[in-house]
């Protein structure tokens, strides 16, 4: 009897409990689930639909008319509007790639060069590295396009003493982008370079003993242990690097507005500019959700080559 | 008794020997060191110049007399205090409704069970990996709609959660005792009180972290700011002003402006990097490896 009204009340507690649990639940999930979904969710279900319909952004929603798959014929058509947005993706690609190509390698040599034993200064380093990436990209463009100033900059006087001629930098078709990819290196790379030493700190060092009892010298250490190993690190690191370097956006609205010649025109600052400052907003919807598909495609090939690699080596 | 010496060395922290190798090391950790500040340098530098010693060719490099002009300047040109009290009022409200909301989300996460709880967090946590301008267009219209647009809660409004913080809040109160949570519900506390005065305590560390992440953040932020604050001036955060000296200083060429305005909006966040920074790198350790 007793025993089974202890069953009874516990099981009525556990009901009640798990009743005020979901109370709560809903209480604390509400702010963030809702301020998420009306400012990010919504907006990006809009932005697909927004993508199908003719829409001026300064009018209310309802005055958008459904224009099927047009939008995205007209940015891949031949004339200004295809042309300008061809430009952007590719110089967005271009740029991409320019980017992850350096910063996670680099990111790996000064991962190394902190997290290393021998000499002091390590951590003096990251702390310099990793401050970088707290200075507003603002205020990197602005100092920026003063180093790189072809006369009054230091840049093209450092580069005298070593005897290489002046370079154009932000000035010239050819060398603008590269100029503002070394510009989001220096200000990206001590985060990449945080994380590839988190990665390192996570590689046992008996594995490293053992290969230097086999007699593996360090660059053969570097290659069969190290870099296979950091193999998460590096693929977390790229996809964020990604997802970093298709929102740049400040150096090009601030000095190039998409200059010389729309070498720099890339797709956060296009997209703005259709969009937002010549309202055609089902264009410029269009754009994102071809800059959101281009992103997906490009993450899943990352981690189908990463799989791969990984299939390889096991 | 060698165990004895090898105890006190780990004890005493890592002992460096002077070797060819470990002065190489050195000598390389200084020049990247060097190349890294390089551009901050020259900007501080740039700011305490005469006019004529920023267009000087070839360029100097250290100012012949430093003084403060540009700086006395540079507030007469742009609403120096304005912009910086926007700034900051952005912020700090993001800040602070950030570290409550994420808390609150965290909290849940890490410690109800309800239907649907992994997919609802998926769903969250995927909207940290969205590029801004994915939604830029239809958010300008729908801050439109709340008549939010042109003023600072425009800017505030949209950016009150943040899904970083409910992960990394989630990540660290899943490390606070189930017993200690328990043991204040017995004692008739209520939700709120038990996340507010039990678990927020035991996560301090990461919320330092957050709190650096999100004040960094939104200070530096520039692309929703100027869509959202489309013409009106007096509500300008100090990344949009100094955007806007550029164009001023095109026609005056008077490049110590620039940077003194420069070397003021970076203060606030690398001072608040200096003084929290065990923190972030402890939480950008922590996202990476877990995430």
């Amino acid at each position: 009897m007793g025993a089974a009204t202890t069953t009874a009340t516990s099981s009525r507690t556990k009901n009640r409990m798990t009743n005020t649990q979901h109370r709560s639940a809903v209480f604390m999930l509400a702010p963030a689930t809702g301020l998420l979904a009306v400012f990010i969710i919504i907006p990006m279900l809009l932005t697909i639909w927004l993508s199908f319909q003719n829409w001026s952004t300064q009018t209310g929603f309802e005055t958008a008319t459904f224009v099927g798959v047009q939008n995205f014929i007209d940015i891949f058509a031949s004339n200004s509007v295809g042309r300008d947005f061809k430009a952007a993706l590719v110089n967005t690609a271009l740029y991409t790639v320019g980017s992850v190509a350096i910063i996670l390698p680099l990111s790996v040599l000064l991962g190394l060069l902190v997290h290393q034993k021998i000499a002091p200064g390590g951590v003096f380093l990251r702390t310099v590295l990793f401050s970088t990436y707290m200075v507003p990209m603002i205020a990197v463009a602005l100092v920026f396009s003063k180093l790189y100033s072809p006369t009054e900059g230091p840049l093209n006087q450092i580069l005298g003493w070593v005897g290489i001629p002046p370079q154009t930098w932000l000035s010239a078709p050819q060398t603008a982008l590269f100029a503002i990819v070394i510009l989001n290196v220096w200000q990206q790379v001590g985060y990449f370079t945080v994380l590839a030493v988190a990665g390192l700190t996570q590689i046992p060092d008996s594995l490293y003993e053992a290969a230097k009892i086999d007699g593996a010298n360090p660059i053969q250490r570097f290659f069969s242990i190290t870099l296979p190993l950091l193999g998460n690190t590096l693929l977390f690191s790229s996809v964020i690097a990604i997802i970093n370097a298709v929102q740049v956006f400040e150096p090009v609205a601030l000095i190039t507005q998409g200059g010389p010649v729309n070498a720099t025109n890339v797709l956060t600052y296009h997209i703005r500019r259709v969009g937002i400052e010549r309202a055609q907003g089902g264009l410029g919807s269009a754009m994102a959700v071809t800059l959101m598909l281009a992103l997906v495609v490009a993450i899943a090939l990352l981690f189908a080559f990463a799989r791969s690699r990984e299939t390889k080596s096991a | 008794m060698t165990t004895a010496i090898a105890d006190r060395r780990r004890l005493e922290g890592p002992r460096f020997k002077a070797t060819p190798a470990s002065a190489v090391l050195v000598l390389v950790i200084i020049v990247v060191a060097v190349i890294a500040a390089f551009p901050l340098a020259w900007m501080i530098l740039t700011s305490l110049k005469t006019p004529q010693e920023t267009m000087q060719v070839p360029p100097v490099w250290l100012p012949g007399a430093p003084n403060l002009d540009a700086y006395t300047q540079v507030a007469e040109v742009v609403s120096l205090g304005r912009s910086f009290l926007n700034s900051a009022v952005i912020a700090v409200v993001t800040t602070t409704a950030i570290i409550v909301t994420s808390l609150m989300a965290g909290y849940a996460f890490a410690k109800y069970e309800f239907r649907y709880k992994e997919a609802l967090f998926a769903l969250l946590i995927a909207t940290m990996f969205l590029p801004p301008i994915v939604t830029l267009i239809p958010l300008y219209r729908i801050t439109g709609y709340l008549g939010l647009n042109a003023s600072l809660a425009g800017v505030i409004v949209p950016n009150l959660a943040n899904a970083f913080g409910i992960f990394l809040m989630r990540q660290f109160i899943k490390g606070v005792p189930d017993e200690l949570i328990e043991a204040a519900r017995v004692d008739g506390a209520s939700e709120l009180r038990v996340l507010f005065q039990i678990v927020t305590p035991a996560v301090m560390p990461a919320i330092a972290a957050l709190v650096l992440f999100a004040f960094v953040y939104h200070w530096n932020s520039y692309l929703w700011p100027l869509t959202v604050l489309q013409g009106s001036a007096d509500q300008y955060p100090i990344v949009i002003s100094l955007s806007r000296l550029l164009s001023y200083n095109r026609g005056a060429m008077n490049t110590g402006l620039v940077m003194a305005g420069a070397t003021l909006a970076v203060l606030p966040p690398v001072l608040l990097f200096v003084i929290l920074q065990r923190f972030f790198v402890d939480s950008v350790v922590s996202s990476g490896v877990k995430g």
